[in-house]
């Protein structure tokens, strides 16, 4: 029989998977998250916001890529900002970037396995994990193709096997759409819902179409800031006649965004 | 039996004849759902031909039952997520009686006598979720979505569980 | 093992519709999960409807067997193999050898000269270091950046790649001019720590730049111009160096936090 840590019986006393307080983080000189207060529990949380609102950057931060310059960040109900053991942290996170690099040699599987490696999996779990992260994403047939050999879509779609092989608490995803086929982008959409069951996702994306149908809550940010977080019925409420969009959801994303800019309170 | 398995089918046939009833017969005691646990079998069984080479190359101990196990646990939570979206979640089967009649024999295996009158104390809910975790080897979040109950119920219970047994044992 | 279930028992267990308490099930359980006997034993009491579920599955995992490609024989050794290999520092490893190689002939060329290995010695490993740890060059650097893995571990396994080819490399080039080992080894292991300590504190890539430019400033330049060998390469000075090395890496240690943020200061 397998035996429970004491750690496993203790109750967790963090009601958010991720909690933000007044983060700044600075991209090179410019200061890119300016004070944004964000709390995300479990479902799939869209992430909008206009070129260059900081979304690139609040993944990488949430991520621990990048320290916070200021404000506080909890993750999974640890602190990460300062000296952190981030370790721990890191185990329960799995992030794909926008621009994933990879090392071109390695097949899909040895890559998925080398990435199980890093983020420090029990040898003994590694091999099935890796399996069922490849058919998760439908990558099954081309589980023995080398990196270089993939479409950009199978190269996404492999990028999001790393991220969920270690099965994370907390899943950031960096406009994973980009280059998917609409089909493929049906298919990640229920990969989504499914992963959004009992996880925390963040899934930053231009499209508002997919946040609307796949994401149980959406946030907008702009210019660092956080301008709305609410359900995607929400947001259509927020639209009205006179805003710019071809869908009652683009034009609440409108509404919204020149509010903000005008300075009106929400 | 495993080394044969990396891409050798009648292995591979053999190890589906000699484990597939034990593997039933556990999944359906987790999940009421025949359909649910046929699905769960032939992903577990077809993931273990795929990574057939794999689980033969690594040095890791273990039986080819302790990693199908392993895997199908696995494909039941998967299961289970596709279904909780879609609000049809499979119902968990309880054992209706809960003492041993007095004509079975007592079983000793590696369960003690004490141990069994430590289980026997314990409510049901608890014994759910220590069957979960202890016998079954789920994390906390995956018995969360088995079992239908939230992560910090889960929490509670297994540590009430082992307090439990612990006192029982002393 | 001690003993096993009756078959009566065993049969009960198998018939999701018999009666069996939660205690025994559990023991039967246990039990099942080491003993192939019993298993058998299950086996050969299922009944037929079981039988025929078995079947369909066995048929639909045939489908979809013939359906995929056949699975690929793994070599034991390709996933230690993708650890330790890092493919992107091939180019810069070669580029010292053969500076080392042309050391060595222009020494034989030019005798006068003073030992051109002892002194590109400790900036021999520098190029590699750097490269191991930069962003610039790793194409994985962003994946890798997140991972509980990313640290001070994984710098010195990177560096203990570059000293794998850069010491042979060393060791044939000092015996070919004639200088002792341990006379370009230890300078060689010395600033390795130096880089590390360093980088611990300014990032990996500025300090081997700033270390192989204050070496070649400071003592190279010197060297060629006067023909003579500096004071801190003569022979008795390898008990300096070596104690160098030690306190270098014992001041990295203390530092191993500061890697587990790739980003700082890179």
């Amino acid at each position: 029989m397998r035996t429970v840590s004491a750690a496993e019986t203790v109750p967790t006393t963090y009601p958010w998977a991720v909690h933000a307080e007044g983060l700044r983080v600075r991209a090179g000189r410019h200061v890119a998250v300016d004070g944004l207060d964000l709390a995300l529990g479990t479902g799939v949380h869209g992430l909008l916001g206009p070129n260059g609102a900081g979304k690139t950057t609040l993944i990488r931060a949430l991520a621990t890529v990048l320290k916070p310059a200021g404000g506080r960040l909890t993750l999974l109900g640890e602190s990460v900002d300062g000296r952190a053991d981030l370790r721990r942290v890191r185990r329960g996170l799995g992030y794909l970037p926008q621009q994933f690099g990879f090392y071109p040699r390695f097949t899909v599987r040895e890559f998925v396995e080398y990435m199980a490696w890093l983020k420090e999996m029990p040898k003994a779990a590694v091999p099935g994990a890796v399996q069922r992260a490849i058919d998760r994403v439908g990558l099954a047939a081309k589980a023995g193709s080398r990196m270089k050999t993939l479409s950009g879509g199978m190269l996404r779609r492999a990028g999001i096997a790393q991220a969920i092989v270690n099965d994370p608490a907390v899943l950031l995803l960096d406009e994973p759409t980009v280059g998917l086929d609409p089909e493929q982008r049906l298919d990640f959409r229920e990969l989504l819902r499914d992963l959004g069951v009992d996880s925390c996702v963040l899934v930053s994306t231009h499209l508002v179409e997919d946040v609307v149908a796949a994401c149980t809550d959406v946030v907008i940010i702009n210019e660092g800031r956080l301008v709305h977080q609410g359900t995607p019925d929400d947001l259509v409420a927020q639209g009205g006649e006179g805003d710019a969009g071809d869908s009652p959801a683009e034009r609440g994303y409108s509404a919204l965004l020149r509010r903000h800019r005008a300075g009106a309170p929400r | 039996m495993r080394r044969a398995a990396a891409g050798d089918r009648r292995a591979f046939d053999e190890l589906y004849r000699r484990t597939s009833p034990w593997l039933l017969a556990r999944l359906r005691r987790r999940c009421a759902d025949d359909d649910v646990v046929a699905d769960v079998m032939q992903e577990t069984y077809l993931a273990v031909w795929r990574a057939a080479g794999s689980f033969a190359g690594s040095a890791t101990s273990g039986s080819a039952v302790g990693w199908l196990w392993t895997i199908a646990g696995n494909r039941l939570v998967d299961a289970f997520r596709r279904r909780a979206r879609q609000s049809q979640v499979p119902a968990v089967p309880l054992a209706d009686t809960v003492a041993p009649a007095a004509e079975d024999e007592v079983l000793a295996g590696r369960v003690g006598h004490e141990l069994e009158q430590a289980l026997l104390v314990l409510p049901p809910e608890a014994r759910q979720v220590l069957r979960a975790m202890v016998l079954d080897g789920f994390s906390v979040r995956e018995t969360s979505l088995l079992l239908g109950v939230p992560e910090n119920t889960v929490k509670s219970r297994a540590r009430r569980a082992r307090i439990a047994l612990r006192e029982a044992l002393s | 093992m001690t003993t096993h279930p009756s078959p009566a028992v065993i049969a009960r267990y198998a018939d999701r519709e018999a009666d069996l308490d939660e205690v025994t099930v559990w023991s039967v359980e246990v039990h099942l999960e080491d003993c192939a006997g019993c298993r058998a034993q299950l086996a050969g009491s299922t009944t037929d409807d079981t039988l025929a579920m078995l079947a369909r599955v066995a048929a639909g995992l045939d489908r979809d067997i013939v359906a995929g490609p056949v699975p690929a024989r793994r070599r034991r050794w390709s996933a230690a193999r993708n650890r330790w290999l890092v493919w992107h520092l091939v180019p810069w490893l070669t580029m010292t050898v053969a500076v080392l190689g042309c050391a060595v002939l222009l020494q034989a060329l030019q005798p006068g000269l003073p030992s051109l290995v002892s002194l590109l010695a400790p900036v021999a490993p520098l190029p590699g270091v750097a490269i191991a740890w930069s962003r610039r060059h790793d194409p994985a650097w962003e994946l890798i950046a997140g991972t509980p893995a990313a640290g001070l571990a994984m710098l010195l396994r990177r560096t203990a790649a570059v000293l794998a080819v850069v010491v042979p490399a060393l060791a044939l080039a000092s015996s070919r001019t004639g200088i002792s080992l341990a006379l370009t080894l230890l300078p060689c292991l010395a600033f390795t720590a130096a880089t590390i300590a360093l980088g611990a504190l300014i990032g990996v890539r500025l300090a081997a730049v700033g270390l192989g430019v204050a070496w070649s400033l400071a003592v190279v330049v010197p060297a060629v111009v006067t023909a003579d060998l500096p004071t801190v390469l003569l022979p008795g000075s390898s008990g300096g160096w070596a104690l160098l090395t030690l306190v270098l890496a014992g001041f990295a240690a203390t530092r191993a936090d500061n890697f587990r943020r790739l980003s700082s200061h890179n």
